[in-house]
């Protein structure tokens, strides 16, 4: 039986000003929230937050874009969009350039949301098995839809079965549970990274409180930066299968 | 070599016998869920912990004999440690779950 979570500050403002939206609509599916007090989640309301702080950094870059006279900022992003470009031509072959919409909000949306964690008073949202869930479902779907739609129905279910037509019947199974098991490999990794950082360094501030936990917290910021990164190369490399056209 | 080590290992299990004679507490009544749960955690992190080795180990030796490709070397050594580390992750959670039930 489990207590309801503290509240955030930030989770506190939706509660009070909010709840009776967030109530009608989790009644309205049938979910009704466990303490009607308190429907928003920590998670919730953390992830609304870094979409709001995304939005709020895009729009000021994009009003400060210049060719002529690029700032800090336009700089910075258009190094990012580089680095990701690039990534995705090694890892797709042909017509990348279509996926990295996907790959960059990916990439900025899981950074940003593993990055808030460490600011005192807030919480990262991928903390919860949810929202990696989340994002590996978005993935899956996304590069099945993205292989049905470059090869076709017909052949992309065919390229299941395996090089040659007599190993189809191993090969299927093979293949259903591998794919089965990288949206469940994904939600792991992420979730489990963030976690066990956040209870590392709380573990080792319960001990001592001089510099340990803040190498800890340094080690946890680092590892963002790399979940982050291989979430996007992941989905990458899934796409990159998915549309793979055989030669 | 191997012999002493065997026995030794033989030995230092069998010195946790009393454990079976605990009745309750822990993670369940008289359930090897939690003991069952650290060796678990322990023996994922040792062997991970061994496979990263060799990883970094190769990849150093590589990026020596071939300056040039650092970037690559560096780039594969990233992605085979993150896999890597997944895998301990993976025996973290399950801890988590035996905690509970």
């Amino acid at each position: 039986m489990q207590e309801h979570e503290v509240d955030l500050w930030f989770t506190k403002l939706f509660n009070d000003f909010l709840a009776a939206p967030a109530n009608a609509v989790l009644n309205a599916i049938g979910k009704p929230a466990a303490d009607p007090a308190h429907p928003w989640p920590n998670w919730f309301a953390m992830e609304v937050l870094v979409v709001l702080i995304i939005m709020l950094l895009f729009g000021y870059l994009k009003a400060r874009l210049s060719a002529d006279r690029p700032g800090k900022l336009q700089l910075t992003f258009e190094a990012i969009y580089q680095f990701i470009a690039g990534q995705a031509h090694d890892a797709v072959e042909h017509g990348s350039k279509q996926y990295v919409p996907f790959f960059g909000a990916l990439f900025i949306f899981i950074l940003f949301m593993n990055l808030i964690g460490v600011i005192p008073g807030f919480e990262s949202p991928t903390m919860t098995p949810a929202v990696p869930c989340a994002l590996a479902v978005c993935v899956f779907l996304y590069y099945h839809f993205m292989g049905f739609r470059e090869l076709g129905p017909g052949k992309y279910l065919l390229h299941f079965a395996g090089p040659v037509w007599w190993l189809a019947p191993i090969m299927i199974p093979i293949e259903l549970i591998s794919h089965l098991a990288r949206p469940l490999s994904l939600t792991i990794r992420l979730f489990a990274n963030m976690f066990a950082g956040e209870k590392v360094t709380l573990t080792f501030l319960s001990l001592t409180y001089l510099l340990i936990p803040a190498v800890f917290m340094g080690l946890h910021v680092f590892v963002a930066f790399l979940q982050a990164f291989i979430f996007m190369l992941l989905a990458m490399i899934y796409v990159g299968g998915a549309v793979a056209h055989e030669h | 070599m191997t012999r002493k080590m065997f026995f030794l290992l033989a030995a230092v299990l069998l010195l946790a016998c009393p454990i079976f004679a605990q009745t309750t507490g822990g993670g369940g009544s008289a359930s090897l869920n939690l003991p069952a749960a650290y060796i678990a955690m322990g023996l994922a992190s040792g062997l991970c912990g061994l496979g990263q080795g060799r990883a970094t180990a190769s990849a150093a030796e590589a990026m020596a004999r071939n300056p040039g490709a650092q970037a690559a070397i560096r780039f594969a050594l990233i992605l085979g440690l993150v896999l890597i580390e997944s895998l301990a992750l993976y025996t973290l959670v399950i801890t988590f779950v035996a905690k509970q039930a």
